[in-house]
């Protein structure tokens, strides 16, 4: 009798043993509603509630930016990107330190690429985003922005128009005419951000911006991320991602139609089109926002002055060209799973 | 060695060897990974909710309305938004996704279709 207890006691230590290790399964939350695109959060944990708690926290954070980066919207008693816009030339805005911080980093992507990532040319991207709005909204009456006034718009581009005061808080824009448009770089630069207060283990998407917190279980998995083919649909490629950041800026991703002819949304300031040379890039490196601005910079770039400035930032890339041939940076074969 | 008392049971040796293969399959069951490996459902979510949940594999068409209202058709083990009265239509141009993890979002109508089940890939950038 007395080993019968024994084996029972046992027996309830086993099953406590297995209960308390619970199965941990992966987790997927979807917003959206932050920055006019799909934001995913995935990760692994013990129960939905608590996978739920740190999801929340994630979106929590991007909302911040959300808010501050909106240049179509006014929210009370905040100062964000519309209301410096909208005191283009008539005086400096108080505003919080994370526009302070986004646009210092806007100003050196700005330089770094030549000024071909340049969040201070909303006067042209404003007369796009009209005209692909009505687009949207009227196919049968769709219509391209006048060139003319494109040309005008684009004499009021200049980064140096734009006065940061780090001391003060403040941001001049010293050019009526000129406008901050940050969609190029923006959710990259929040992804990053709402990344660094994240626990290690999520890997979020901000609208395709794709950054890993850390592996996804405590054996270190890598995240599988697969990278697709524009004309198909299949994996051009599957790449392991551990902790870092991928995104891909294609000619399929955003845009309308005009006369039968697609028209997207990454605009060449020197052209002030749509840029025609690849179908999509995609970009591999360690900061989310860097990763954002350099997939716009490399994908309006002839290919050598692409790597050169991969080289720069110490990323890797992916093209496809405009007859879906595929080219790669000399290490993006490293990071290929399949 | 004595052949005869090693061969020998007790019925105490019963309850154990019971116990411990009850043991064996209660931990198997509690180990073994459910929910990830079920079938496929196709799981549709609006404003955050989920709102509908039909299996992958039976034909059917579904009305779903938020702000907008998409029409949404599985065949085949596929799903797609067949209508949508949404700006650009985006959802449409979307066409089929079959496979698990795989979504299609409206996201004027604030509407997500997901297909449960293990996915070969954690995240597609496209």
């Amino acid at each position: 009798m007395k080993r019968i207890f024994v084996i029972l006691l046992l027996f309830s230590l086993f099953l406590t043993g297995c209960s308390e290790k619970k199965e941990q399964k992966q987790y997927t939350a979807t917003f959206l509603t932050l920055f006019d695109t799909v934001t995913t959060v995935i990760g692994r944990d013990v129960s939905e509630e608590a996978f739920s708690e740190k999801a929340q926290k994630v979106h929590d954070a991007l909302y911040d930016y959300h808010v501050l980066f909106d240049i179509y919207n006014d929210y009370e008693s905040v100062n964000n990107l519309k209301t410096v816009n909208d005191n283009a030339g008539v005086a400096p805005v108080q505003v919080d330190k994370k526009i302070i911080d986004l646009i210092l980093d806007l100003k050196k992507y700005d330089e770094m690429t030549h000024h071909r990532v340049n969040a201070a040319m909303g006067s042209v991207l404003s007369l796009w985003h009209e005209a692909r709005q009505d687009g949207i909204n009227d196919p049968e009456n769709a219509y391209l922005p006048d060139e003319n006034a494109l040309r005008e718009a684009q004499k009021h581009i200049r980064f140096d128009s734009v006065i940061v005061d780090q001391e003060k808080s403040t941001v001049f824009i010293t050019d009526p005419d000129l406008s901050l448009d940050v969609g190029a770089v923006a959710k990259g630069w929040a992804a990053e951000k709402a990344a660094e207060i994240s626990p290690e283990g999520l890997l979020i998407s901000v609208g395709g911006n794709v950054v890993a917190t850390g592996p996804k279980d405590e054996k270190g998995t890598p995240w599988v991320i697969g990278i697709q083919d524009p004309d198909s649909d299949k994996y051009l490629h599957t790449i392991y991602l551990t902790k870092g950041s991928v995104v891909t800026s294609g000619d399929y991703q955003r845009g309308y139609l005009v006369n039968g002819a697609y028209y997207h949304h990454i605009i060449d300031p020197e052209t002030l089109f749509p840029a025609r040379l690849y179908r999509a890039v995609t970009v591999v490196c360690e900061s989310s926002s860097l990763a954002d601005a350099l997939s716009t910079a490399l994908f309006l770039l002839p290919m050598d002055e692409g790597q050169a400035l991969l080289d720069k930032c110490n990323a890797e890339a992916v093209w496809i060209d405009m007859e879906g041939k595929i080219h790669y940076s000399p290490a993006f074969q490293k990071l290929i799973r399949t | 060695m004595d052949k005869t008392a090693r061969l020998s049971f007790r019925r105490g040796d019963l309850v154990s060897v019971g116990l411990i293969l009850i043991l064996i399959v209660l931990c198997a069951a509690l180990f073994f990974p459910r929910g990830e490996n079920a079938a496929s459902e196709v799981q549709v979510y609006l404003d955050g909710k989920l709102v509908y949940a039909y299996p992958l594999y039976e034909d059917r068409t579904i009305t779903l309305t938020g702000v907008y209202t998409n029409e949404i058709e599985i065949k085949d083990a596929s799903v797609r938004i067949l209508k949508s009265d949404c700006p650009g239509e985006d959802c449409v141009h979307t066409g089929w996704i079959s496979s698990a993890g795989r979504s299609i979002v409206c996201l004027p109508n604030r509407a997500e279709i997901r297909i449960t089940g293990q996915p070969d890939v954690d995240f597609v950038v496209r």
